[in-house]
């Protein structure tokens, strides 16, 4: 009996060994499983680890990246800073050759009024003077033609003519001169009007042939007196270069180009060499002499000074014996209404 | 003499301008009688009785005064004020002689109530013209309140 016991003691030791050997076993293939996966986290570790290193390299590079834009961005501003002071260094130079460009204006202006007040002065003043010489050539003849004989009376003639002559020129000067001095007041003008008024202050001054035409010209926006001075200069001159035509024909003509209103008047008279075409305008220049036509050369100063007062422009063509055509322009101001 | 009916006086300092304005008004058929006197001045002693013309009767007013604006010493606009100012004298006429009409003295001289003015221009057949006009309507046409 004690051995069948011994037997089944042997038999259970037997199989509590052999169920721990299998236990043994399998806890070594979960610690073969354990380890594995220790091994297999360990890579993981290691490769995340040089992930970090990588990273941690970039953040470097990136950093020393930042501080060397920030050096670069430190030197911007630094030249902004200095760009800044040569503007402002600049902008007070601007404002001082401004303040110089405006004091020789005003010097310039200064020089001007002075000139045109000696000139308006000069000019009056010669009027005393010639209007006694006038005076006294006139007593002259009427109370003693008849002691004077032929020679004397043309030496007389001279004096007159000469001493009327000068009148013209000084008026025609203070003209000019007033309108340095004098501003302008535009108003609406009615062109059409304003040439038949001129035309009978110039049918009652002197007799003329000349046959003039205009119809439904544009109206402006300028000063009336100004503008009626412009086209009786230019009436008068149109008419005097025209005279010696068998049939002189005048026309006067308006248009709308550019925003701009341009008037022309044109003769069929002797017209002029475009080559001295720019001393037209000039004061005193003549491109005719006394004998063949008179002239104070001060008339198509004036145009131009009157025109280019109303911010408008003059010029002219013209050929040698074939007439001649005088425009101006005037700012277009449709849109004012009146 | 000083009693004498002025009836027009002329105030002018440039004796060949006053020899001119004396022709034209001769010229021009106005005969009336005329006293020239050469500066501010007299004219103020003319109209008012005093100096020169000490006791002579005021109230014998001329009819129309030409005065030149331009003269030395007591000058065309202050004998104007003191013509308009004065309640015997500021109803005659007073037309302003000048070179210009560009004088600025013009327009002061309206202020101060001239009546009208003359250009002395250089043509004398006109000066002869406007001086005759303007003495024949102040002289004929425009009787001055008495």
């Amino acid at each position: 009996m004690a051995t069948r016991k011994k037997s089944v003691e042997l038999i259970n030791a037997n199989e509590e060994l052999a169920f721990q050997n299998e236990e043994k076993e399998k806890r070594a293939a979960e610690l073969v499983i354990a380890n594995k996966e220790l091994a297999f986290q360990n890579g993981e570790e290691e490769k995340r680890i040089a992930e970090l290193v990588i990273a941690n390299k970039e953040l470097a590079f990136q950093n020393e990246e930042k501080n060397k834009r920030a050096a670069e961005l430190i030197i911007t501003n630094k030249e902004l800073v200095f760009q800044k002071e040569e503007k402002k260094k600049r902008a007070v130079e601007l404002i001082n050759s401004n303040k110089e460009v405006d004091e020789l204006e005003k010097r310039v202006k200064e020089r001007t009024e002075d000139l045109e007040s000696f000139s308006y002065s000069v000019s009056h003043d010669l009027r005393t003077p010639l209007r006694v010489i006038n005076g006294y050539a006139n007593m002259l003849e009427e109370d003693y033609s008849s002691v004077l004989d032929a020679e004397g009376k043309r030496f007389l003639a001279e004096v007159r003519s000469n001493a009327k002559k000068m009148g013209v020129l000084i008026d025609d000067l203070l003209t000019f001169s007033r309108l340095g001095r004098q501003g302008i007041k535009k108003s609406r003008v009615d062109l059409n009007k304003l040439i038949e008024t001129v035309l009978s202050d110039i049918n009652q001054s002197f007799t003329h042939k000349a046959e003039i035409k205009f119809s439904n010209l544009l109206p402006a926006v300028a000063d009336y007196n100004l503008l009626h001075q412009v086209f009786t200069n230019l009436l008068s001159n149109a008419i005097k270069y025209s005279s010696k035509r068998e049939k002189p024909l005048i026309e006067i003509k308006s248009e709308r180009k550019n925003g701009e209103l341009i008037y022309s008047v044109s003769d069929n008279g002797v017209g002029f060499d475009m080559h001295y075409v720019h001393k037209l305008f000039g004061v005193f220049q003549r491109l005719h002499s006394n004998e063949e036509f008179y002239g104070t050369g001060v008339g198509l100063s004036i145009v131009h000074r009157i025109i280019h007062k109303h911010d408008g422009k003059v010029w002219a063509e013209g050929k040698e014996g074939e007439g001649a055509t005088f425009f101006f322009s005037l700012p277009d101001r449709n849109d004012i209404k009146h | 003499m000083e009693n004498a009916t002025v009836e027009i006086l002329l105030i002018e300092d440039n004796m060949n301008d006053a020899e001119l304005a004396i022709r034209a008004f001769r010229k021009g058929n106005i005969n009336n009688s005329l006293i020239h006197l050469k500066n501010g001045a007299d004219a103020l002693e003319f109209l008012f009785g005093t100096g020169k013309f000490e006791g002579r009767d005021i109230k014998n007013k001329p009819k129309v005064i030409l005065l030149d604006l331009k003269m030395p010493k007591v000058d065309g606009l202050e004998v104007l004020t003191k013509i308009k100012a004065n309640e015997v004298t500021k109803a005659i006429p007073v037309v302003v002689l000048t070179s210009s009409n560009e004088h600025p003295d013009i327009e002061r001289a309206y202020s101060l109530g001239a009546n009208s003015y003359i250009v002395k221009p250089v043509e004398f057949d006109e000066f002869a013209k406007v001086v005759t006009d303007l003495g024949f309507y102040w002289l004929l046409k425009n009787q001055p309140p008495v």
